[in-house]
């Protein structure tokens, strides 16, 4: 305990004589019931256990921190690039148009300007996403608009074209924004490492595939609940068997918290989430303490009460460590706390399209508090996020030169976790983890997170909590500047230039362009083989313990579509709705 | 036909984007405002929401859409609905659209476009004062 009974009885009496005395005059003389503003004591953290509840940076719980010296100040110290710190020396960021030949130039012209890159960042567009073709009718006008369009492995071939020798796939990491089909994807990057000669072992990266919040908040699911399930499972064991060096999901609490959870609903969801993937890896037979080390986290999301965003995540940290020993009986504490990419502490959805420079200062405010937890000093989302047509040059240099203030001059992530001890931090800390507890209690009685994903009840309770803050918003008791408050006409627009790094009239002509090529995939492949892949497909899809990814490798080498093999799969699975 | 004094919005997401916060928002809001309003679920077709707007005989299409495909889906709609003869309902969109669209889509017919700036009384206000209700 950090404080005695008799210094407590102390503080208890000395704060009854400021209640009474200078805290009620003031409020007197305002004609106050009640003071704006809250203090808090050693009262409110009696019990406070530094051991139990934060413990030194490295330790358990792991609240100050995974590591005894953070990732951020040793990545940051030997000059490579961290978070968004650097990112205009890496193309690692979030990329992808068009048809594969423009996301391959794209890359090309980021080499050509010799920026090392770490590896591509993929974003997919949404008939990829989504398990269709460029040539589906569904299709029509969405090919090459959010992100890359990929058919046929001859699309990843072509998008790699990019990068061989010295940047070849056994030297990269590939991130993949792609979840219902994820294990198609990742068999084309398997079938392209083979082609190339290059071991499985080598392979480095990290696919998405979180189907369980997209049915919640992203809305990419192609199969029912079940099914999904089990394609994630078998992401995890063929990759604990094949691919040691690739993580299997990134957990990530950000769409939900985007799509109006409240912080504590969005981190009580991902764990709860979280534990659900687990358990997929438990229940194959595996052994917790190696496949965990496979499972990323991307981030929480956010939003602009920073201090309470700071509360949350040191208790999100806490209550990991406790289900990772208390359900799974994990023996390894390098698995009791989750590697989270981090960053976005005030998340996207607060960003307004009125007055978008001040998403500047928002984005600074969320990067400053995520250093002083020991996340990346990511200044996100690039202030012109709202405006649409990708980020600006200008708005990621102002983003990456405001991470580098916060680390080089104002120093931030000196210190880990000053937090730490604080009364309030702590106190609200403590609260935030008992309403997390709270609610991972009651997905519990439901089934567990699958259960209340499946009865839509998760998403259910996530738009209560949109349309009470959309009612705030409206009433005014929550406040945007420049969007329902301070909208005068004495205010004044600011806007600076854009200059966007896409060629986006590329984009205009990607979707003919796309179809052309996977006609010609079409016309050149061995259609019988591919006939005989995807009847295989089929038959082992109807079989549950049959992990389906072996049989995407041989498809796809076949150049078979993911298209055809997601449509064989909906004839045994079903559709997601 | 008696349809009612309600006014009856049918609330669309079209194509493949799954972002339906904004469209449940909206339908939520509408029939708080005593509206009457239909939600047709992620991913529909332009023949579906087709379908669903004349079946339900609604006063109001209302697309929400933020993939970027709005001037294809948008042509499309529009399109449906005058051969269809429904094209005397309103029509309006909601969601990411660039600035310099929207002079675009308004060209191509849509009632009005609601971005991120939009309040959602102004939806309200805007819906309520340009229905034309047979009885009143």
């Amino acid at each position: 305990m950090l404080f005695d009974r008799e210094q407590l009885e102390k503080i208890r009496e000395a704060k009854k004589m400021w209640e009474e005395g200078p805290l009620q005059k003031a409020l007197d003389r305002f004609g106050a019931a009640e003071s704006p503003n809250k203090f808090y004591t050693p009262l409110d953290i009696e019990d406070f256990n530094f051991l139990e509840k934060v413990g030194f940076p490295g330790t358990p719980p792991f609240v100050a921190g995974r590591y005894p010296v953070s990732a951020i100040s040793t990545a940051w110290g030997r000059g490579s690039a961290v978070g968004m710190g650097g990112a205009l020396k890496r193309a690692g960021r979030y990329t992808g148009f068009g048809a594969p030949e423009d996301t391959r130039d794209f890359y090309k012209d980021v080499h050509a300007k010799g920026l090392r890159v770490g590896g591509p960042n993929l974003a997919f567009d949404l008939p990829t996403q989504t398990g269709r073709d460029s040539d589906d009718e569904f299709a029509e006008g969405e090919v090459g608009k959010v992100g890359v369009a990929v058919d046929t492995l001859r699309d990843f071939e072509i998008i790699y074209e990019a990068f061989i020798g010295d940047m070849d796939l056994d030297k990269i990491a590939s991130n993949f924004t792609i979840n219902g089909s994820t294990n198609i994807i990742l068999a084309m990057y398997v079938a392209l490492a083979e082609k190339r000669g290059i071991p499985l072992s080598k392979l480095r990266g990290t696919p998405q595939n979180d189907i369980l919040k997209e049915f919640v908040a992203r809305g990419t699911q192609i199969f029912p609940v079940r099914p999904s399930m089990r394609m994630t499972r078998d992401t995890i064991t063929y990759c604990a068997e094949h691919l040691p060096g690739m993580n299997t999901i990134s957990i990530s609490g950000y769409h939900m918290r985007e799509f109006g959870a409240t912080r504590v609903q969005a981190i009580a969801f991902t764990i709860a989430d979280a534990i659900a993937y687990v358990q997929l890896g438990v229940d194959a037979g595996l052994d917790v303490d190696k496949f965990v080390r496979q499972m990323t986290w991307l981030s929480f999301g956010g939003g602009m009460e920073v201090l309470k965003e700071v509360a949350v995540r040191r208790a999100a940290r806490r209550v990991w460590a406790g289900v990772m020993q208390e359900r799974f009986g994990s023996k390894d504490p390098r698995n009791w706390y989750y590697r989270e990419l981090g960053g976005a502490l005030v998340g996207y959805w607060t960003a307004t399209k009125q007055r978008p420079v001040n998403n500047l200062t928002r984005a600074v405010l969320g990067a400053a508090f995520s250093a002083m937890i020991g996340e990346p000093p990511a200044c996100e989302p690039p202030y012109d996020e709202p405006l649409g047509l990708g980020h600006s040059l200008e708005a990621q240099q102002l983003g990456e030169d405001a991470a580098r203030i916060i680390m080089e001059e104002a120093k931030l992530c000196e210190v880990l976790d000053p937090f730490a001890g604080s009364y309030y931090i702590e106190s609200l800390t403590d609260q935030m983890e008992k309403e997390i507890r709270a609610i991972l209690e009651r997905i519990d009685k439901m089934g567990g997170a699958v259960a209340a994903v499946e009865s839509g009840w998760m998403k259910e309770e996530i738009m209560r909590s949109s349309y009470e803050y959309q009612q705030a918003l409206e009433s005014g008791r929550e406040v945007q500047v420049g969007v329902n408050k301070y909208t005068g006409p004495e205010e004044i627009e600011v806007t600076t230039p854009r200059t966007l790094p896409y060629d986006l009239g590329r984009r205009e002509d990607a979707e003919e362009r796309q179809i052309a090529n996977l006609k010609k995939v079409k016309k050149e492949r061995d259609n019988e083989k591919v006939q005989v892949c995807l009847k295989r497909i089929k038959e082992a899809a109807q079989d549950e313990s049959v992990n389906l990814i072996p049989l995407f490798v041989e498809a796809v080498k076949e150049y078979a579509s993911e298209g055809e093999i997601c449509g064989v799969l909906k004839e045994v699975f079903g559709e997601a709705i | 036909m008696d349809r009612g004094e309600k006014i009856r919005v049918l609330v669309a997401k079209a194509g493949m984007d799954g972002h339906d916060k904004g469209a449940i928002l909206v339908a939520t809001t509408l029939r708080d405002a005593g509206m009457e309003t239909i939600y047709t679920g992620l991913r529909r077709t332009v023949e579906q929401i087709i379908a669903t707007a004349i079946q339900e005989d609604v006063d109001v299409i209302g697309l929400s859409i933020l993939s970027g495909a709005h001037l294809s889906v948008a042509q499309k709609i529009l399109k449906r609905m005058k051969e269809e003869e429904i094209d005397d309902r309103l029509f309006v969109i909601g969601g990411v659209i660039p600035d310099e669209d929207i002079p675009k889509l308004k060209d191509m017919g849509v009632s009005a476009v609601f971005t991120q700036s939009s309040s959602f009384e102004e939806m309200v206000d805007f819906i309520r004062s340009n229905v034309k209700k047979e009885e009143s």
